[in-house]
């Protein structure tokens, strides 16, 4: 059966990229306040907040963040919990929030996911990404996190004959769209010939193949369907979720070209909501890497596998096709903040189901899929999402 | 040593060029990396198999940017094998240029064997 209540009644994103001299903190507190009080929905009204942060002890130097940010954003004293499934922090938090609403325990709950990646080294930052791999079996032989999407590129060019170019297109999409985001980290489109770049990190993926390190955060705010007109005109509702885990290890995976728990939690949540992907309008999916988003528009059922690239190619995933991708310039271009990025991706369905994209507004806007997936795909979180109008 | 197998072995067997895999007791399937429950039939018990050493070529990448501990080492390869008991491993790739990956085929044939970079010996497959 379909959620029975949970709306999405406000949403924001704070600017993402090096926000220098600002602390977590503060880049949290504000996004939590223009998703509260600056979209009318007052602080006393929220009962419990689900925040998804991956690794601020590594990055900040910081443990139980959840209420340390929470009582800097004036929430103090409310139940506070902190999710950790490395990229898919941000969406593990939005499910604990989804089943609070829909349980009845609480009414209103707010979900934040942050992170503050840039006051360490480039190295620094890169040590503690590598803490979402296995350590024990595959970082500590020199596997980094582009080698993993390395690894699964390989195998989809072998098997399906996906090509460098085809990954260095979804790039190009990826600034495109970005290019009009006022609160993406690169807003400057690039050429074909610049993503081809041989600049490599992991053979076949190069630089313009990866999503940056960046700082940013993200709240929306969830209530029931009782209570979502006392707060806008045009809530939306969360219809389905999925969720799964699969083995860290890639060795561990009879399957490289797909992954098996995107799959998983996109079965579960098209079930949930009793839809199936030629019911979604457009989709926002995890690209980390470019073979990330060719693999993840395959495993949510947009394209059989194998003919993401192809896809691509044909400009179906473009703002204006027939089956639009990551319309506000995805993870590659808008920057990658891990705890935040799962909470932001639900921010940038909920501003283009509402028609408040502005320049990246898609043309049919009713209901659409989330996806953000963790680390090396071990944790898959799915959410399908309908205006409540709709 | 613990009376039934450990990580800690598995490991200590790699850096002594004597890999050994674990075997599920119930079912008898080889698991590689060492899992605490077999894939196949959920035993919890295990002990150690050794392996052929040899296997085929599942997938790979070249890495060129790499973290402090291994930047020395760059590029190298790291590979995905299939033993031929079934089971895969994660490991480093030898015999090959890491600047012509593009001359690697996947499927090929691989044997088992070691590389030493100062302190450290990591498994590692090559050509048969």
């Amino acid at each position: 059966m379909p959620l029975k209540t949970t709306n999405i009644v406000s949403a924001a994103q704070t600017k993402f990229g090096k926000l220098d001299g600002l602390t977590l903190r503060e880049i949290f507190s504000e996004a939590v306040d223009k998703a509260t009080v600056d979209a009318g929905v007052p602080k006393e009204d929220i009962q419990a907040a689900f925040i998804g942060t991956f690794i601020p002890e590594m990055l900040v130097h910081q443990g139980h963040t959840a209420p340390l940010l929470l009582d800097y954003a004036g929430l103090k004293g409310l139940p506070a919990t902190r999710h950790e499934a490395a990229c898919a922090s941000g969406a593990t938090a939005l499910r604990a929030g989804i089943m609070a609403i829909e349980s009845g325990i609480y009414d209103t709950v707010l979900v934040v996911g942050a992170e503050k990646m840039t006051s360490v080294s480039t190295n620094k930052a890169t040590e503690a990404l590598a803490a979402a791999a296995d350590d024990t079996f595959e970082s500590s032989i020199g596997l980094t996190f582009p080698g993993v999407f390395g690894i699964a590129a390989v195998s989809h060019m072998q098997k399906y004959g996906t090509t460098e170019e085809d990954m260095a297109r979804v790039a190009v999409k990826a600034h495109k769209n970005a290019s009009t985001n006022p609160l993406a980290q690169f807003q400057k489109e690039i050429s074909l010939e610049k993503a081809m770049t041989p600049r490599y990190i992991a053979w076949p993926l190069k630089l313009f193949d990866c999503s940056p390190i960046s700082d940013g955060a993200a709240a929306i705010v969830l209530t029931s369907a009782e209570k979502a007109k006392q707060y806008t005109d045009t809530p939306v509702r969360i219809l389905g979720t999925g969720q799964a885990s699969a083995s860290m290890n890639l060795c561990g995976r009879k399957e490289l070209t797909s992954f098996e728990a995107s799959v998983a939690a996109s079965k579960q949540a098209y079930d949930m909501a009793k839809l199936s992907p030629k019911d979604m309008d457009f989709a926002v999916v995890h690209d980390c890497f470019t073979i990330a988003e060719i693999i993840a528009s395959e495993d949510i059922g947009f394209f059989k596998p194998g003919e993401g690239a192809k896809a691509v190619r044909d400009g179906v995933t473009a703002l204006d096709g027939d089956k639009p991708i990551n319309p506000m310039g995805g993870l590659k271009a808008v920057g990658h903040p891990v705890g935040a990025t799962g909470v932001k991706q639900a921010v940038v369905i909920y501003k283009e189901l509402i028609g408040e994209a502005g320049a990246n507004q898609v043309q049919n806007h009713d209901t659409a899929i989330m996806h953000n997936f963790g680390g090396t795909g071990a944790t898959c979180v799915v959410n399908v999402m309908r205006r409540a109008d709709a | 040593m613990s009376d039934r197998p450990t990580i800690e072995e598995y490991r200590a067997k790699i850096t002594n060029k004597q890999f050994q895999a674990y075997k599920c007791v119930g079912c008898g399937a080889v698991i590689t990396p060492p899992s605490g429950t077999c894939y196949s039939c959920g035993n919890n018990e295990m002990d150690w198999t050794d392996v052929s050493g040899k296997g085929t070529l599942v997938s790979f990448t070249v890495i060129h940017i790499a973290p402090d501990e291994f930047v020395d080492e760059a590029p190298y390869y790291i590979a995905i094998i299939e033993l031929e008991e079934g089971s895969r491993v994660t490991c480093r790739l030898e015999g090959f240029d890491p600047l012509k990956p593009e001359e690697v085929e996947l499927g090929v044939p691989v044997s088992l064997t070691y590389i030493t970079e100062g302190e450290k010996t990591y498994l590692a497959f090559k050509p048969t």
